[in-house]
């Protein structure tokens, strides 16, 4: 074996390399959250890997696609293989948000590693470009409609939004052209663009050499007119000299990884990759909703309202996503302990409780539409038959009651202390506002079990 | 110092700043040349969707139905069976052309008949962002099931963002057959 690699050695050249490369020394203190980043790189690993087997048995057509994914899934380790695939995508959407949040807390992307902040949160976007191509691929009516909104969103960009809403398309409709476009894009475009990202990124981390966490006091003294190049230098240098090699980093990394992958193929075999119904462009009965990372996106679109929203939705992700990539540039507070950053620390705060607060509504929301108002408890026979009336007529369309309900009509919450059952009767049958319909097709019967439900609303 | 071309091969001295750079601009222009020619006929190709669009450029964007486009007129039934003022959803198969196929789909309208003698088609689905429509008989609403738009059977936006009437379908009636045609998409 010894003799073996000696030979090779000999042609190849590569062991001084290789030592300098475990051996050199990092700063002392990086450890287990440093591991997020090598945990990344592994997940984009394992997704590589997956995907190209994937490719052997998936045809990028609407009359096959659907099929080809359940024959994937009867062939043995099919269905394991995509179930990684699957739930490592989100997994990896975790573990990149953490590794950028590691980079942000400890402000890893000051002097001189600004750039590296900027290529990182490109990868990001391409990451979720990647989650975005990838989901329509089964052909199943959750790919199919979240790209219906996804694409449309698209074509809300003032001026070009139509043209870019096509190009996505392939076309002003969505179909085959459709479904190969975000194939070839998910399978040669975007991993040609990640593998460019990926090599930079990492070239500038050996390159640079590893960010030290922050220190409040640093190892040497500072002198006094001295440019920021100078002390970075001294400081860096000093934080290598008390460091430890590389390879106790990467130990880390690998028990890491290893964990990851125990992680996803846990993921992968108790819950299996998830397969909807076959696209179907007639069903109207459908609640579309994205993967639980667009959730928050997807919410969002509740929130802008009026002629203007195109505009409003555009700027906002301009600006979102100018603020995010330029964070460097930013930042301008050359401090780099969290303890002397609170502002910077307070924005980021900000941001994650709201994205994962919309994404918590996103979840958690009813479907609008026809929500189901919940019974309250000691609900009589006949009451509780008017709730069943209310919740199916479609009277939950417009009006709320305990938080399920729409909004166009008032709260009905306590109806029963605000109005009589006459009155009720009387606006269920010939309501005197055009915006509600008359409900005259109901029998007497259940219009009675209606007015008493909502008489006991109080 | 015998003959010049060993004495470039051999000594330390740098090359001829003049050509050094001749080469250098040469190779960046040659490559540059070979970018722009490869680059040209491949993003042009890959994005003639794009330029190529149909969609109108509108100063505020706005979503695109999704429906493959059918063409030609479908009989949707008899205008009799379409009782006045109840919307109804049909699913009729229709000539589409998808890509590189041309073959018969079922495609999906809600029927409205508005008046004795007048036939509304509708397409499924949400003018916000392409959702679909689910018509509430008793509330009279089309719904949609995402961010809480309403349309009346008119068509007609009551409540959330969409930000325009349903788009329909030109419809027509002959001896008492409802007939679809192409969706009346704004050029």
């Amino acid at each position: 074996m010894r003799r073996l690699w000696g030979w090779f050695e000999e042609r190849l050249g590569i062991g001084p390399a290789l030592s300098g490369f475990v051996d050199r020394k990092i700063p002392r203190d990086i450890g287990w959250f440093h591991a997020l980043g090598s945990a990344t790189l592994f997940l984009i690993i394992v997704q590589v890997v997956t995907g190209i087997a994937l490719t052997l048995s998936y045809v990028p057509s609407p009359d096959h696609a659907y099929e080809s994914v359940l024959y994937i899934d009867a062939t043995p380790f099919g269905g394991f293989v995509r179930g990684v695939h699957h739930w490592g995508a989100s997994v990896l959407v975790i573990v990149i948000v953490l590794h950028t949040l590691r980079v942000f807390v400890w402000a890893s992307y000051k002097y001189p590693r600004e750039l590296n902040w900027v290529i990182g949160a490109v990868l990001m976007v391409v990451v979720l470009a990647f989650a975005f191509t990838g989901y329509l691929l089964p052909w199943d009516q959750k790919a199919y409609w979240a790209t219906v909104v996804g694409t449309n969103v698209a074509g809300q960009v003032p001026i070009i939004g139509g043209p870019l809403l096509e190009l996505l398309r392939g076309g002003a409709q969505l179909g085959a052209v459709t479904l190969v476009r975000f194939y070839g894009a998910h399978v040669w475009v975007l991993p040609a663009a990640l593998g460019i990202l990926i090599l930079t990124h990492i070239y500038l981390v050996i390159h640079q050499g590893i960010a030290a966490p922050p220190r409040l006091k640093p190892l040497t003294e500072p002198v006094p007119g001295e440019p920021r190049k100078a002390t970075y230098e001294r400081e860096y240098a000093a934080e290598k000299r008390a460091g430890k090699p590389f390879a106790e980093a990467l130990y880390i990394d690998a028990l890491v990884a290893l964990a990851t992958l125990v992680l996803v193929s846990v993921l992968a075999i108790v819950l299996g990759a998830p397969l909807d119904a076959p696209a179907d462009p007639n069903s109207t009965g459908f609640v579309p909703r994205p993967e639980w990372y667009f959730l928050s996106l997807f919410q969002l679109l509740w929130y802008f309202l009026g002629p203007l929203e195109p505009l409003l939705i555009t700027v906002f992700f301009l600006v979102a996503g100018g603020i995010f990539v330029l964070v460097p540039f930013l930042d301008r507070n050359p401090e780099r302990h969290p303890r002397r950053r609170p502002i910077a620390l307070g924005i980021g705060a900000v941001c994650i409780v709201a994205i994962v607060g919309l994404t918590w509504l996103g979840a958690t929301g009813a479907a609008s539409g026809l929500p189901t108002v919940a019974a309250r408890p000691g609900l009589s026979a006949q009451e509780l038959a008017g709730l069943e009336l209310f919740n199916t007529v479609g009277c939950t369309a417009c009006h709320t009651i305990d938080g399920a309900g729409g909004d166009a009509g008032p709260n009905l919450s306590d109806v029963g202390t605000t109005h009589s059952a006459d009155e009720l009767h009387e606006h269920i049958l010939t309501p005197d506002t055009p915006n509600m319909p008359a409900f005259d097709q109901l029998t007497d019967q259940q219009v009675e079990d209606l007015v008493t439900f909502l008489q006991a609303m109080q | 110092m015998a003959d010049p071309s060993t004495r470039i091969d051999e000594s330390d001295a740098p090359p001829d700043p003049g050509r050094r750079t001749f080469l250098l601009r040469a190779i960046g222009g040659i490559s540059a040349l070979i970018a722009a020619a490869l680059a040209i006929p491949v993003v042009g190709f890959a994005s003639a969707a794009g330029w190529r669009a149909q969609t109108p450029l509108r100063l505020l964007g706005q979503s695109v139905p999704p429906t493959l486009r059918g063409t030609g007129w479908v009989s949707v039934g008899k205008l009799d069976s379409y009782e006045v003022g109840v919307p109804q959803l049909v699913v009729v198969p229709k000539q589409i052309v998808d890509g590189w196929v041309t073959r018969e789909d079922d495609v999906a309208a809600y029927i409205y008949r508005r008046r004795e003698d007048k036939v509304v088609g509708y397409d499924i689905h949400c003018t916000h962002l392409g959702c679909p429509l689910s018509y509430v008989e008793g509330a009279r609403r089309f719904l949609c099931p995402c961010h809480g738009g309403q349309f009346s059977r008119e068509g007609n936006v009551v409540s959330g963002p969409p930000p325009r009437p349903m788009l329909q379908y030109t419809t027509k009636i002959e001896n008492g057959e409802v007939f679809l045609g192409p969706l009346e998409v704004e050029e």
